[in-house]
């Protein structure tokens, strides 16, 4: 069933209920005509702990690639002690086919501004610091002016509606990045905010625990973020009415996925562009009904359902649900940002492989070997086998290498290595006949073949 | 691949008389950007940024400046500054064109942009033409996969690019 309203998109005219040309940003006092800054008004007559147990109720997941439950998030931070706690909130999109929280920042900051108040107040957190990525330039000023704006009518600052909290004003940062992927990771973000490079950090301990200058802090995505007001105004039952149900026989200690979304399409489509629907919505359905179905009237060769680092499905799994069991579903690692980008028939995933191993080999960071010197070298690789240089052993090499990257837990520090080990195998296991047509056959026995055969 | 040093030990380092960082700055830093953090530290990005804004780029002396007024080693301040893709440890052209080179905007076409670029600028990704005005670069993803390919012009991102349009759009610019 289809979505019956937008949330996000309520201010931001989206197909169905708008159009998109139509976009524009949303001012303080627009926001505050169409309801905005309710939702915190009633969490601020809440205690702390309820708001927490509202968005706990609200089975709310987060929206930045790991859907961790935020509710559960915002519940582990240690008890008061009258020093500094922060909230850092991750803007620094940039996993390639995401593009949501660059629209919401684009028309509708405040609604991120009410989350972050709410944010604030359940946790009792005194400063936010909004990490946008460098890139960003024209988002980082809307940010500041709206920012601007909450501090001229209390929302922030000496006059917040929240009072104090650890004894200060509550503050709200906009904090601009400098171009590194690695800076999304949560504990690269604090080390990029304390001015350091953004090298994660090994865990434990957690942010909640110690993170920002060492203090406890919760980091959630934009998205995870503006959806708290609506929540807090309309509750947390509301929320639940949207979305994919928890499926019969399923403990209701097992994170569903409720609630509406907002999917990036991009590539080979008639209308990419960002869209709310319910999660659990098909990929098919999605690229259908907003995207216009396929360009040229061509047929489907392959999907990401999430961002590169969830991996590639093929044309198959094409009718494949859009929810956090995804992984599951389809062997991916996960629903991701649900930046969907389509592939036609026409494309060939030899250079779609080499472009994806290139964006890892250039972001990895570098602190952890098997991740810095295995997406190079995958990279080079498919670089040789692009340029027609291969041999049927490299792609043994290849498999082998991008198998066993991140695969193992401890053997790096974050989750980027595990992303380019999702996304080049699956490409590789699912699109292997584009891969042989490229390579020199070689007569070779790989050792696990000859081992196997002993 | 932010891990790759280059030996800046003895390297020579240029000076001049006026600073990068005046008085004036360090007021307006010192006022408006170092109480936003608890650590002077953390002001090392919007510091960074600042006097790149001014000068274009961060010249050694510049990092050492910068150092000096964040208490900091200027080591450290080069260990951060070497990081991150935006700064710049050498001069660029007055107009930075950073095309977008992930995957989205390669299925839309950004090879045909580029084609375009090397052969009207005449230079190569990382290159400054003669004149100044343009450097060329890659760029991952600028998160404007619906609207690719795309470049960043300096601050302004232009979407929906053709070999033609950004021939027509470098051509207006002063
Ligand atoms: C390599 C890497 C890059 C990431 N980039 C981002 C990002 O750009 N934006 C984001 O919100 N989360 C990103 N994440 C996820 C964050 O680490 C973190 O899980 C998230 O911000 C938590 O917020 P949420 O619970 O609201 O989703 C990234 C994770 C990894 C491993
Ligand atoms: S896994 Fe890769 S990106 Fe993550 S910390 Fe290690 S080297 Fe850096």
């Amino acid at each position: 069933m289809a979505l019956a309203e937008p949330v996000l998109c309520k201010r931001i005219p989206t197909a169905p209920w708008g159009d998109p040309t139509d976009r524009k940003l949303v001012t303080y006092e627009q926001f505050v005509a169409t309801g905005g800054y309710e939702g915190l008004k009633k969490a601020r007559a809440l205690e702390p702990k309820a708001v927490i147990e509202v968005i706990k109720a609200s089975e709310l997941r987060g929206r930045g690639g790991a859907g961790f439950p935020a509710g559960v998030k915002w519940g582990f931070l240690p008890p008061e002690d009258g020093k500094r706690r922060y909230l850092t909130v991750n803007a620094d999109e940039s996993e390639p086919g995401t593009f949501k929280d660059h629209m919401l920042l684009d028309y509708d900051p405040h609604l991120l501004l009410e989350g972050i108040a709410i944010c604030m107040h359940a946790c009792r957190l005194d400063t936010a610091y909004i990490y946008i990525r460098g890139e960003y330039h024209l988002q980082a000023q809307k940010l500041i002016n709206a920012v601007k704006e909450a501090y001229a009518n209390g929302i922030f600052g000496p006059t917040s509606l929240l009072g104090q909290i650890n004894g200060r004003d509550p503050a709200c940062v906009v904090h601009r990045g400098a171009g590194a992927y690695i800076c999304g990771e949560e504990t690269g973000l604090l080390e990029s905010l304390e001015g350091k490079r953004g090298w994660p950090r090994i865990k434990p301990p957690f942010p909640a625990v110690a993170g920002a200058f060492g203090r406890p802090t919760i980091i959630n995505n934009v998205e995870t973020l503006a959806i708290c007001g609506p929540i807090m105004d309309k509750g947390a039952e509301w929320f639940k009415t949207m979305g994919k149900g928890r499926a019969a026989g399923v403990p209701a200690t097992v994170p569903a996925s409720f609630g509406p979304k907002l999917f990036g399409i991009s590539g080979h489509v008639n209308r990419p562009g960002v869209y709310e629907e319910n999660l659990g919505i098909k990929i098919s359905e999605l690229v259908n009904t907003y995207g216009g179905g396929i360009r040229g009237g061509k047929k489907l060769k392959a999907i990401v359902p999430g961002g590169i680092s969830m991996g590639v499905l093929s044309a198959d799994q094409y009718d494949t649900e859009l929810d956090f069991d995804i992984g599951r579903k389809a062997a991916c690692l996960g629903l991701g940002t649900a930046g969907v980008i389509i592939m036609d028939e026409d494309t060939d995933m030899v250079p779609v492989a080499r472009n994806i191993a290139r964006f890892f080999a250039h972001e990895s960071c570098g602190q952890c070997t098997p991740c810095r010197e295995g997406t190079g070298w995958m990279y080079k690789m498919l670089t040789r086998i692009e340029a027609g240089d291969g041999t049927t052993r490299d792609l043994d090499l290849l498999l082998e290498l991008s198998g066993s990257m991140g695969a193992m837990p401890g053997t790096t520090i974050c989750g980027l290595a595990d992303g380019a080990n999702w996304a080049i195998r699956t490409i590789l296991n699912k699109f292997w006949g584009d891969f042989e047509k490229r390579v020199r056959k070689e007569r070779y026995v790989s050792l696990q073949v000859a081992s196997a055969a002993k | 691949m932010a891990w790759i040093m280059k030996n800046s030990a003895t390297a020579p380092v240029a000076r001049r008389a006026e600073p990068y960082l005046d008085e004036a700055t360090k007021a307006l830093l010192e006022a408006d950007v170092i109480p936003r953090y608890p650590t002077r530290r953390a002001s090392t990005l919007p510091v960074l940024h600042a006097v790149q804004d001014r000068h274009g780029w961060l010249p050694t002396q510049a990092i050492e400046e910068i150092a000096d007024f964040l208490g900091l080693k200027a080591s450290e301040v080069l260990d951060t500054a070497s990081f991150y893709e935006m700064y710049w440890l050498q001069p660029k052209g007055k107009y930075l064109i950073m095309v977008c080179e992930s995957i989205s905007c390669e299925l839309m076409g950004h090879e045909k942009l580029m084609e375009k670029l090397h052969h009207k600028l005449g230079v190569e990704v990382g290159e400054t033409t003669k004149d100044g005005k343009f450097t060329l670069m890659h760029a991952e993803c600028l998160g404007a996969c619906d609207t690719a390919p795309c470049a960043l012009i300096n601050e302004t991102l232009h979407e929906h690019l053709t070999p033609d349009n950004i021939d027509a759009l470098l051509d207006k610019l002063p």
